[in-house]
């Protein structure tokens, strides 16, 4: 079992990362940024290295400094979280070269699920559903053209290094292929310096839907059940959950099934997950596998009860996978929502700067991986997310329930959040019901605001004001509370009338 | 007291009279009795109508941020702001009539639009990318497109008029 190990990251996925290393006795070593000298990854580190500058270039993708930092204090693994350098090869490659464990799957894995379009083929090869399509070198407009005739419009133009939402073109119709041609190629070359696109059929309501895997070194290939990541925000993820509506018994066991045929065609070690999509008639396709931690994995370890990230370590380690499928079940419902330093005020924009007040939700059933603490900041170069706030609960509603309560008491001063905006989405019609499908945000939420359509001035519950003139009776109540007391009677006001003025007198 | 308060983009007036046994606020034809106790540097109790209600203040420059029954609002004191400045903490900075800028530095990936477009409140003008997400610049109000001042991959910084919109006249 390793010593120490080296967190290639920041943020909450480094501390999260870290926590169970010190459980399990393994010292840590932390590597930060000159915009990240107070942050809470670096503080809770055994040992950090300022590793370069703000810019992720200079620091968190840098290579050559990070494996640096490694040798230079004795790590003998590095864990690379999610981002950043998690699914880049090469870097997998150099850990190897220089003696260092890469907590993750081999390079060549890594290679080729990150390559879209060998994914895919390797995929067909194993008969894991794919999703109709055309991809192969050297496809020309008539390929795509002659391709989307056959399977139907709309279809879906993809770049073959693309990931992450970005690279991507929807065509409804043969008239507009060759202009998303020409622009997806053009995009696709800007961004990831490849040029390459594939296609595929465009389905409009369908779920996302993936499935977490773990494998050893000796082939062993077991899946942990399925997370629903359906809710996203330009084709970003906000809110998860397991188990999905609309997956029951049968599915999930051949979806399973279909992960760890993914995983093994792939020759896949460590954590990983395989994503799917659900097309409305229950046909589930092969989107891509991510040969990393994700973001969303605590809700997996919520309701399986199993640590992800101690079990990436023992693999890595060279231990075997002593789970067996047999054994692996889910109980209860979990939810998680990624709370981002954004406005909602303003499209979602990020909102750097200093947290000036920060308290998480804390109670039964609620888990909130953070990396930030009153005072810390949330600096311009990187993602703002603060923290992941996950939920368990006995069943679908109450996880509902107990989310939206978490949320409201979820407290941060300093910058923006959307808390509003989730506890909205959380509390909605569709999502009650479990319609949620990857349209979910542009179909219900696009034109989001807080409290939109109520009267301010309307009376709320129970004899009290609406939650507008509650504030604005904050706002006075403020104006006329004192500094913090010990304790001591409510005040009624500042007010200083003659009583208080005139001094001793007697009637 | 009069407090003329703005939240939401709605102005609330309220009144408050404050005797020796309570304080109460008056607001049109409602009124409150209000009492306060202060928790901690960031946390008030208030007890309105009998009821014990928190909430969660921050202050600052342009008004404060309040969180009352889990909701977060940006309430500004009409009365306490300057006539040209800003209007909610952290709205974007005075812009003049119609002009556009980005609240961060950030690059420009799409310019959907082109002068002399007409656009609805709400439309995305320039679409930006910052701290790896992507966010759009919307038109405050509807109006023709007189100028745009921003290409696919340019940098800009707030205080950069992107573009410059003119209000439709109201009929």
């Amino acid at each position: 079992m390793f010593k120490k190990i080296l967190i290639a990251n920041r943020g909450e996925i480094a501390v999260r990362v870290m926590k169970t290393c010190k459980e399990m006795g393994i010292k840590t070593v932390a590597v930060f940024s000159e915009a990240d000298t107070r942050a809470l990854h670096r503080l809770q580190a055994d040992q950090a290295v300022c590793i370069g500058g703000a810019d992720p270039s200079q620091s968190y993708l840098n290579v050559d400094k990070i494996i640096e930092a490694a040798l230079s204090t004795g790590a003998q693994a590095i864990h690379p979280g999610y981002g950043f350098l998690s699914e880049n090869h090469e870097f997998a490659r150099t850990c190897q070269e220089k003696g260092l464990v890469f907590i993750g799957p081999p390079p060549q894995v890594i290679r080729d699920m990150g390559d879209k379009m060998t994914a895919r083929q390797m995929m067909e090869t194993a008969d894991v559903p794919v999703i109709p399509g055309l991809s192969g070198e050297d496809l020309t407009l008539d390929d795509m053209a002659r391709a989307a005739e056959e399977m139907g419009y709309p279809v879906m133009i993809k770049a073959s290094a693309g990931g992450g939402g970005k690279g991507i073109r929807i065509v409804d119709r043969a008239a507009d292929m060759p202009q998303a041609f020409e622009a997806a190629r053009r995009e696709a070359a800007n961004a990831f310096g490849d040029n390459r696109v594939y296609l595929e059929k465009y389905f409009s309501t369908s779920r996302h839907i993936e499935f977490q895997v773990l494998a050893d070194r000796e082939g062993r290939t077991i899946h942990l059940l399925e997370r629903e990541c359906s809710i996203q925000r330009r084709h970003q993820k906000i809110i998860e959950e397991t188990p999905s509506t609309a997956v029951g018994p049968d599915l999930r066991e051949r979806m399973g099934r279909a992960a760890c045929d993914a995983a093994r065609a792939a020759g896949y070690v460590n954590a990983g997950t395989v994503e799917f999509l659900l097309d409305d008639q229950g046909n589930f396709y092969f989107l891509e596998m991510n040969t990393r931690l994700q973001v969303e994995h605590p809700i997996t370890e919520l309701t399986t009860g199993i640590d992800l990230v101690a079990w990436q370590i023992r693999i890595a380690a060279g231990q075997a996978l002593t789970l067996d499928q047999a054994g692996i079940f889910a109980r209860g419902h979990a939810i998680e929502c990624r709370i981002y330093a954004e406005d909602p005020e303003q499209g979602f924009f990020p909102s750097p700067g200093t947290i000036s007040f920060y308290h998480a939700p804390q109670g039964p059933g609620i888990r909130n991986d953070a990396g930030v603490y009153t005072g810390a900041d949330v600096p311009v170069e990187y993602d703002p997310i603060l923290s992941k706030l996950s939920v368990l609960a006995e069943d679908r509603d109450q996880a509902i329930d107990r989310m939206i309560q978490a949320l409201n008491s979820y407290v941060v001063f300093g910058v923006r959040t959307p808390v509003d905006f989730m506890a909205d989405v959380l509390d909605s019609e569709p999502f009650r019901a479990g319609d949620v499908f990857t349209d979910f945000i542009p179909r219900h939420f696009e034109s989001w605001a807080a409290d939109a359509g109520k009267e301010p001035t309307a009376a709320g519950r129970d004899g009290l004001p609406g939650d507008a003139v509650l504030a604005c009776l904050a706002f006075i109540a403020h104006d006329l509370a004192g500094p913090a007391d010990a304790g001591g009677q409510p005040r009624v006001a500042r007010h200083q009338g003659p009583f208080h003025t005139l001094g001793s007198w007697t009637l | 007291m009069a407090y003329h308060l703005e939240t939401q983009g709605r102005t609330i007036d309220l009144d408050v009279t404050t005797g020796p046994e309570n304080t109460i606020v008056h607001i049109g034809t409602q009124s409150h009795t209000l009492a306060v106790e202060r928790i901690s540097d960031h946390e008030i109790m208030m007890t309105v109508n009998g009821q014990q209600i928190p909430a969660w203040i921050s202050s600052g420059p342009g008004g404060k941020t309040i969180i009352v029954n889990g909701r977060h609002f940006q309430v500004l004191d009409r009365d306490a702001t300057a006539p040209s400045g800003t209007s909610a903490p952290g709205a974007m900075p005075d812009q003049g009539a119609g002009a556009l800028t980005p609240p961060m530095p950030a690059v420009v990936i799409g310019v959907p639009k082109a002068e002399g477009d007409w656009v609805e409140k709400g439309e995305t003008v320039i679409l930006l990318s910052a701290m790896k997400m992507e966010a759009y610049i919307t038109a405050p109000y509807s109006g023709r497109i007189t100028a745009i001042r921003a290409a696919e991959g340019d940098k800009v910084m707030p205080g950069d008029i992107l573009a410059d919109i003119e209000p439709e006249e109201a009929s």
